[in-house]
């Protein structure tokens, strides 16, 4: 092994260099491209649809442990009535944003569908 | 091998590392700042510099192998009797290769942590890339023009090298400091996202969701390598303890503190949106204070048993923690709107609050530790006077104050979120009291006859007011953290029969609703497991109340009694390698009845390139119940006659089997956020793919699998070492408490007390002060002319006036006020009361269908 060991400790370290040099050339030819601006700025704009999904996930979490710790005996049914009335607001809240933020996706989809079925007479 | 200049290539490949993370923070910032499409570019410079990264650790481990001593760092660190894989350890043995090793780590979090986020929380991207990129940035700094790794001799090269600390020629340092800075580099993921966060604003709960598997990932590394520390301590040191309290262990564990109330906190802040600023907070004091211990331990600031050699280093630390916390103040004051919390406290009685409790002890704990640790530097700068915080203070005030912490450990999981009444918090804790009292009144009834009476013997750190509360705490503290312990693990069992039992009632086997349970709630039930684990190591830490300890010096053939024990000195032996001489003293265990029950061999080991600093190495035969730890100090090799101590440690087993069982229950709550977010970025995708997680999980099952070797190969060994040569005998509980508090002033182990240090100058002093003590003179005043002899740092612990009282003083005050903000505050919240978001969903069949829409989505997160 201690014969071995060096050799590999090169080996590792010259592909190493290549992949460095290779990420580093990629690095700089992306920098100057353009091609990419469309792509990139679509991709932030489903960001924030992401967030409300990350909530409404979290909150289906939250009503789905409730009624865990209720089941459990840890809530009274009183309290598991008005919590439970609060989170399922919330959550509806939350579906109607992405409804909202769905809007104009909804619409593009059904243009591009009406303009295909139309094209196919 | 190849004609390379490697010292010069070497720097080179540094001096790249510079210019590729400069390169990278700069696009990255342009990818945040309005120009997305420079973001892929960000990444595969991320991709560069951590592979420039690698070719430099690399490279000098190539140097190592082939003993380049041309190069300071491997003159210092290595020599050529070195078996290869010590030459692999060396990498971190010492200043320079040990910020390489660190940069290297967290090149690898960099690496990981980038290709992870691709196509997830693409606006916080670019500033995590940005962030990464500067703190690598600062160790490239660190390295080229503090310590380079790859500086030469000026003058002559050596022809061999000085070799490794024998210290540090054992199999834990190969796992205990990769996995340790694991931990501590960890933070750096999670702290990138929350700038990324602050800097976009993006302040809900995105960014705490990105962070939480990577803070679970360096805590999980951070907890494994505080223990493996222990573990090197425990059988590397041969003092008989695991712990010290020395800065460089106070540097790791006070990150762990906040860090572990931060994962607790942010559950709060998942949950109900609330506590923003905190966690904030938390995660930056996490980071920071990983950059903080460092500082401590590498500057030189501070006296350790393991710091490393007073260097300049510690100004480029000075400066940038400087900048680090008017950055932080800054995005804190101009994103504080933003953190506003989106709900408040229901009830004092509720979850939330249990984990405020828990902050609030794990802050205090933290506050303590800081304080003390820095004491000797504040007094010295305050008063021009050197003092020193030995174990006996922090084992005094920490041990309450994990028994509180151990206790809300086991209250937590009880109470309810939002508010839990009074009678329902009731019913359910009484079966976890119930356990707890029983425990407390069988211990009390049968304890002493077992070995494990409930009180112990007082022992005072102050002849004062303070000194005598403190005893009586710590004399009645093994009975309360038994019954404590027992109240959280009935606490924990009563969680999962609570959930068993709802699952049972809709038609599942028993079988069946433990595996629904665990596996649909691996985060909340992976929590409880840990905190299992938290119990078993606090039966071990307790344990340590009920040690025996015995020394005597015996003839081949003789025998010694040591509680249940007959130990018996067979025959020393030598045995040697190219690296050392290692001389052994074969011991046999006998049981009550004289048969034979296990064999040690406690030895010495000389190393060719220190034989000035023998190591005395330990041995060690453990079983649940308790360890026999057995230490050879002197043989003579004409008579052989030997000089042993021996000590009896009840239950330390349960530390590591504690450990293990956190480590498990770890990955279980980590697992299911691996596949969760995997699920997220392609739902219908099932075909295995590589996760943060399985990352975590490899690497789990490789230090498991090194931990069992390393187990393996100490019960073959059965070795470690010390620095001392002499031997320790105490009478009785004046002698205990007056040794406990003189340091031994031999200049090689200045930190250890006269009870457990064992060199030959700690055994004069201890005679000399026995006779001094037998003419009847105060114990007081021999610690006072002891003072006057040798200066304040002599002492173990400060005294419990003036100044030095502030090293409790502060931190009881800080978490006293601490406290009562907290009640005023949760009261106020309370009478507040919340005000529900509102809905725009208001029509009555829009809501029927919002409705349905939910119960669908419930049921299918019930089958997933």
């Amino acid at each position: 092994m201690a014969d071995y060991l060096p050799w590999l400790f090169v080996i590792g370290a010259a592909l190493a260099v290549i992949a460095a040099l290779g990420s580093l050339w990629l690095s700089l030819s992306l920098a100057f491209s353009d091609e990419l601006v469309g792509g990139a700025r679509a991709q932030l704009t489903t960001d924030a649809r992401r967030g409300l999904l990350t909530e409404k996930e979290n909150l289906l979490q939250e009503i789905r442990d409730i009624a865990f710790e209720h089941d459990a005996g840890k809530l009274s049914d009183a309290d598991y009535e008005e919590i439970n009335a609060k989170l399922r607001a919330q959550a509806r809240h939350v579906l109607h944003e992405l409804d909202i933020g769905a809007g104009p996706f909804r619409d593009e989809a059904e243009a591009l569908i009406a303009e295909r079925l139309s094209d196919e007479g | 091998m190849p004609a390379l200049d490697i010292p010069f290539f070497g720097t080179l490949v540094l001096c790249l590392i510079l210019i590729s993370a400069s390169y990278t923070m700069a696009v990255a910032m342009g990818a945040g700042q309005g120009r997305p499409h420079l973001l892929p570019s960000a990444r595969w410079g991320t991709y560069a510099t951590c592979a420039l990264v690698l070719v430099a650790i690399l490279v000098l481990a190539y140097a190592f192998q082939v003993h380049d001593f041309r190069i300071r760092y491997v003159a210092r660190y290595s020599d050529r009797s070195m078996p290869w894989w010590y030459l692999v350890t060396s990498l971190w043995g010492g200043q320079d290769g040990s910020l390489l090793w660190w940069s290297f780590l967290l090149s690898g979090y960099t690496f990981f942590a980038v290709r992870w986020l691709r196509g997830r929380y693409t606006e916080l991207q670019p500033w995590v890339i940005a962030t990464l990129m500067s703190i690598l940035l600062f160790f490239a700094i660190l390295m080229l023009f503090a310590a380079n790794p790859f500086a030469t001799y000026i003058r002559t090269t050596p022809g061999d090298g000085e070799g490794l600390n024998p210290l540090l020629q054992n199999y834990w340092m190969a796992i205990h400091p990769p996995v340790l800075y694991m931990g501590f580099v960890g933070w750096s993921v999670p702290f990138a996202i929350l700038v990324a966060a602050m800097v976009t604003g993006r302040l809900g709960n995105e960014w705490v969701r990105a962070a939480r598997l990577w803070s679970m990932i360096a805590w999980t590394f951070l907890s494994i390598g505080l223990l493996l520390g222990c573990l090197w301590s425990y059988e590397e040191l041969g003092w008989g303890g695991y712990w010290a309290w020395d800065p460089v262990e106070n540097a790791s564990f006070m990150p762990w503190l906040v860090g572990t109330a931060y994962l607790h906190s942010v559950l709060i802040q998942e949950r109900r949106q609330m506590m923003k600023v905190w966690n904030v907070f938390l995660l930056f004091l996490t980071f920071f204070l990983t950059i903080f211990g460092t500082f401590l331990t590498r500057s030189g600031l501070i006296a350790s048993v393991h710091s490393f050699a007073r260097s300049d280093i510690g100004q480029y630390f000075v400066w940038y923690m400087a900048f680090l916390l008017i950055a932080f103040a800054a995005l804190m004051i101009w994103r504080l709107p933003k953190l506003k919390a989106d709900n408040e406290i229901e009830s004092l009685v509720s979850r939330e609050f249990a984990f405020l409790l828990n902050n609030w002890v794990l802050l205090g704990m933290m506050v303590f530790v800081l304080i003390a640790t820095t004491f000797p530097l504040l007094s010295q700068w305050v008063r021009g006077e050197e003092v020193t915080v030995g174990p006996g203070f922090y084992n005094k005030w920490m041990v309450p104050l994990g028994i509180v912490l151990l206790f809300l450990a086991g209250l937590g999981p009880l109470v309810a979120w939002r508010k839990a009444t009074g009678s329902k918090l009731l019913r359910a804790m009484a079966f976890p009291i119930g356990v707890g009292l029983a425990v407390a009144l069988l211990q009390a009834l049968f304890g002493a006859r077992l070995g494990y009476p409930s009180v112990v013997e007082p022992t005072e750190i102050y002849d004062t007011g303070t000194g005598t509360v403190l005893a009586w705490m710590s004399a009645i503290a093994p009975g309360v953290s038994f019954a404590t312990c027992a109240f959280v693990l009935a606490s924990v069992g009563q969680e999962f029969w609570r959930g068993m039992r709802v699952r049972m009632r809709k038609g599942e086997g028993a079988g069946k609703a433990l595996v629904n349970l665990v596996s649909k709630g691996r985060r909340r039930y992976g929590g409880y497991i840990v905190h299992v684990g938290i119990v078993f190591m606090f039966i071990g830490f307790t344990g340590a109340a009920y040690d025996v300890e015995q020394e005597s010096a015996l003839r081949p053939g003789e025998t010694m009694d040591i509680g249940n024990h007959v130990v018996r000195y067979d025959q020393p032996r030598m045995e040697t390698d190219p690296n050392k001489r290692m001389i052994f003293t074969d011991m046999t265990l006998l049981d009550e009845s004289g048969n034979e029950d296990g064999q040690v061999a406690p030895g010495k080991f000389i190393y060719r390139t220190h034989p000035q600093m023998p190591t005395t190495e330990v041995a060690i035969r453990s079983r649940p119940a308790e360890d026999v730890y057995v230490i050879m100090s002197t043989v003579d090799p004409s008579t052989q006659r030997g000089t042993f101590r021996i000590i009896i440690r009840p239950l330390v087993a349960w530390i590591w089997i504690g450990g293990l069982v956190l480590l498990f229950g770890a990955l279980l709550g980590m697992w299911p956020t691996g596949r969760e977010l995997l699920r997220e970025e392609a739902p219908r995708i099932r075909r295995f793919r590589f996760s943060p997680a399985t990352a975590v999980v490899g690497l789990a099952i490789v230090i498991a699998t090194m931990i069992a070797w390393a187990g393996v190969a100490s019960a073959q060994n059965d070795s470690s070492s010390s620095l001392h040569a002499g031997s320790v005998v105490i009478n009785d509980p004046v002698e205990r408490q007056l040794f406990g508090r003189l340091l031994c002033q031999c200049g090689d182990c200045a930190r250890l007390p006269l009870d457990t240090c064992a060199c030959g100058w700690a055994d004069e002093k201890r005679i000399e002060v026995r006779e001094r003590l037998s003419a009847g003179e105060e114990p007081t005043r021999i610690q006072e002319s002891y003072r006057a002899q040798y200066g304040a740092a002599a002492l173990a612990i400060p005294s419990d006036e003036g100044l030095d009282r502030a090293l409790w003083a502060v931190p009881i005050a800080a978490m006293v006020v601490a406290i009562g903000f907290i009640v005023v505050l949760g009261r106020r919240w309370q009478r507040r009361g919340v005000a529900p978001r509102a809905s725009t969903a208001s029509d009555a069949s829009e809501k029927l269908e919002y409705d349905t829409r939910l119960d669908a989505e419930l049921d299918r997160l019930e089958e997933s």
